[in-house]
């Protein structure tokens, strides 16, 4: 057989474009192994994110691990809007609109009185998430002035946080 | 070995790290796992294995020995053995795959990383990653194929022939389409390749007659019936009922259909299970990227393919095959008959070993492109060289899609088991025993807890990315 000596232009077309296609996913997996997560906006960093973005693996994991799913904490302006950065988790939840993670809660034991089942259906009736109305509500016509849970958050993010989490 | 070889083999390190890195991160699912996991467990290995012999549809012993093997060595640790292994069958099939192009010249070398790409990013091959049993049986075929076709391309040995035949029991009683590993014997001796001698594919014929015998005589094990699962048909998924009122009276037209959807997703990535999607979505005017890059990306491949054929006319004409050649008859005949056994049911997983040897034939096609550059006129070698930059980065793309695909997958396996109660309660599949409850348990902990999962990629263009 010959051994022929092709056009190295040619030998670079071929090999180059597909191969720094694997070296960016060698360089995007050395990136994470050493912590640090290209293309993401890295860890949720509480419940709440977690929730927000539909993370039900992290839901179970951060439930387990005791985070309060009731409690007011801080998520970044990317999680739900800059406009709404201090949310419970439960809260969060109803921004991702799956009535798959408001029950997942709701057997974890996290929505512990008639008035946050009250809150949460009046936020998901503010944000139009019918099926999440239609979960709580039970029923029943949903009980609820119109766009005060979410007026109510949106003042509650724009207040100083005063160190919280 | 030629610095090319090891250039290429360097490289092919890197491409099990990367698709490796991501599979590693994939639990064990809840669907087609759990069950089966149970399943495997229930009794001694003999018993297990005996148990399939008597199975309807589905004649599959080995699959359920290599669970239960992987199993009983995993000492508990599921994840890290079951993905463990997965990456282990990746690293072998990448292997194989390099041991068939050989590659020890430049021009080789320089093909093997849009062949891996074709590997890996053919969307046959995602449900040889995505999804596991929790063993991926069809990644064991694709092993399967492409040691059959690494035994019939090398020298001739005597025991070549009886790794074949050994090879052959193996793959057909491990999944149906282990009937390939024949078809990639016979046609390699076709095309002249005498690894395995002219009596050990005699041989392997007659263990093809004698698997139908045991299947359809002896053990009345039977096929899959047509109203047992949906199945694309046009612009859409078709249930069982719809497409028993469609084809009831005669499945002969349904089976031709399917035939050539397996034939034509291979070459053009188009139809997808049967169904037209990028046809469909460009008849509504709404055409995403990854369909018409996955379009682009097979077109341009059948473009290198066919100037490589047209080159090597006067070879093929007078038989004169070099194992450039034979890889790529071993392709067509793998190709053909992968579409034909999956006349019933098309599924792009099932085509998985016509789109593996796809990726060897395409880097073939890629250094006979090569090889012509060296005496090219200047408009052909830029017209060569346009091509292949498209090639390389469109394959390129894909293979990265691929890797996003997993990661995906990862994410939603992980959020099966955040609600895999609800999901046993649904499929009528709650644990009825204390070891199906402790291996829920463990499975559940292993995939939420001690491997949780990584943040969610949120650039765009990841989005777009998505083949699902």
């Amino acid at each position: 057989m010959t051994n022929p000596r092709p056009s190295m232009v040619a030998v670079m077309a071929a090999a180059l474009p597909a191969a720094i296609a694997t070296l960016a996913v060698v360089v995007f997996a050395v990136f994470e192994l050493f912590g640090h997560t290209l293309f993401s906006q890295g860890p949720d960093r509480n419940l709440a994110e977690a929730a927000a973005m539909g993370r039900l693996s992290e839901v179970v994991r951060l439930l387990a691990a005791g985070e309060d799913p009731n409690q007011i904490v801080t998520v970044r302006p990317h999680v739900i809007s800059s406009s709404v950065t201090r949310v419970t988790a439960l809260e969060a939840s109803v921004w991702h609109r799956s009535v798959a993670q408001m029950a997942l809660f709701d057997r974890a034991g996290s929505v512990t009185s008639p008035a946050t089942r009250q809150h949460l259906m009046c936020l998901a009736a503010d944000l139009r998430v019918d099926e999440i109305v239609h979960y709580y509500a039970a029923g029943q016509p949903p009980d609820c002035v119109p766009e005060q849970a979410l007026t109510m958050i949106v003042a509650r993010s724009q207040q100083p946080t005063g160190g919280a989490r | 070995m030629t610095r090319w070889t090891w250039l290429s083999y360097a490289y092919a390190a890197a491409v099990v790290f990367a698709i490796g890195y991501c599979l590693i991160d994939v639990p064990v699912q809840v669907s087609d796992s759990y069950g089966n996991l149970v399943q495997a467990t229930g009794g001694t290995f003999g018993s297990v294995v005996a148990s399939q012999f008597h199975a309807r549809a589905f004649l599959r012993p080995f699959l359920w020995a290599h669970i239960r093997v992987v199993y009983d060595l995993s000492g508990g640790h599921y994840f890290e053995w079951f993905r463990g292994w997965h990456v282990g069958q990746v690293a072998v099939l990448v292997l194989l795959f390099l041991r068939l192009l050989r590659p020890r010249r430049l021009v080789d070398a320089a093909a093997v990383p849009i062949g891996l790409a074709a590997l890996i990013g053919m969307h046959t091959f995602a449900g040889t990653v995505r999804e596991a049993f929790p063993i991926n049986a069809y990644m064991t075929i694709l092993i399967c194929c492409f040691l059959a076709a690494d035994l019939a391309l090398g020298a001739p040995r005597w025991w070549r022939d009886v790794a074949a035949a050994a090879l052959f029991v193996f793959a057909v009683l491990s999944v149906e389409s282990g009937l390939l590993v024949a078809v990639v014997l016979v046609a390699a001796f076709a095309a002249g390749a005498r690894g395995v001698s002219s009596r050990g594919v005699a041989a392997i014929v007659a263990l093809v007659a004698g698997y139908f015998l045991l299947r359809f005589v002896i053990l009345d094990v039977g096929t899959p019936a047509l109203s047992e699962r949906s199945s694309g048909f046009g612009f859409s998924t078709r249930e069982p009922d719809a497409l028993i009122a469609m084809f009831g009276g005669s499945a002969i037209p349904f089976y031709a259909y399917n035939v050539l959807s397996s034939l034509l997703t291979v070459l053009l990535s188009e139809p997808r299970g049967g169904v037209w999607v990028a046809t469909r979505d460009l008849v509504h005017g709404e055409l995403s990227f990854m369909p018409l890059l996955n379009l682009t990306a097979s077109a341009l491949a059948m473009v290198t393919l066919a100037i490589h054929l047209w080159r090597r006319r006067g070879e093929w004409w007078g038989r004169r095959f070099d194992r450039g050649d034979q890889l790529l008859i071993v392709f067509a005949a793998v190709l053909v008959a992968n579409s034909v056994i999956s006349y019933a049911y098309t599924k792009d997983v099932i085509l998985s070993p016509a789109g593996a040897f796809f990726g060897c034939a395409l880097a073939v096609a890629v250094a006979g492109l090569l090889e012509t550059t060296q005496t090219a006129t200047a408009r052909r070698l830029v017209a060569a060289g346009l091509l292949l930059v498209a090639l390389s980065t469109t394959w390129g793309m894909r293979a990265v899609s691929a890797h996003v695909g997993l990661r995906r997958s990862a994410a939603a396996t992980r959020n099966e088991w955040a609600i895999v109660d609800e999901w046993l309660e649904r499929e009528h599949l709650v644990p009825s025993t204390a070891l199906a409850a402790h291996l829920k348990r463990e499975l559940h902990d292993q995939a939420i807890t001690k491997h949780p999962a990584r943040p969610a990629l949120t650039a765009s263009w990841v989005e777009r990315l998505s083949d699902d």
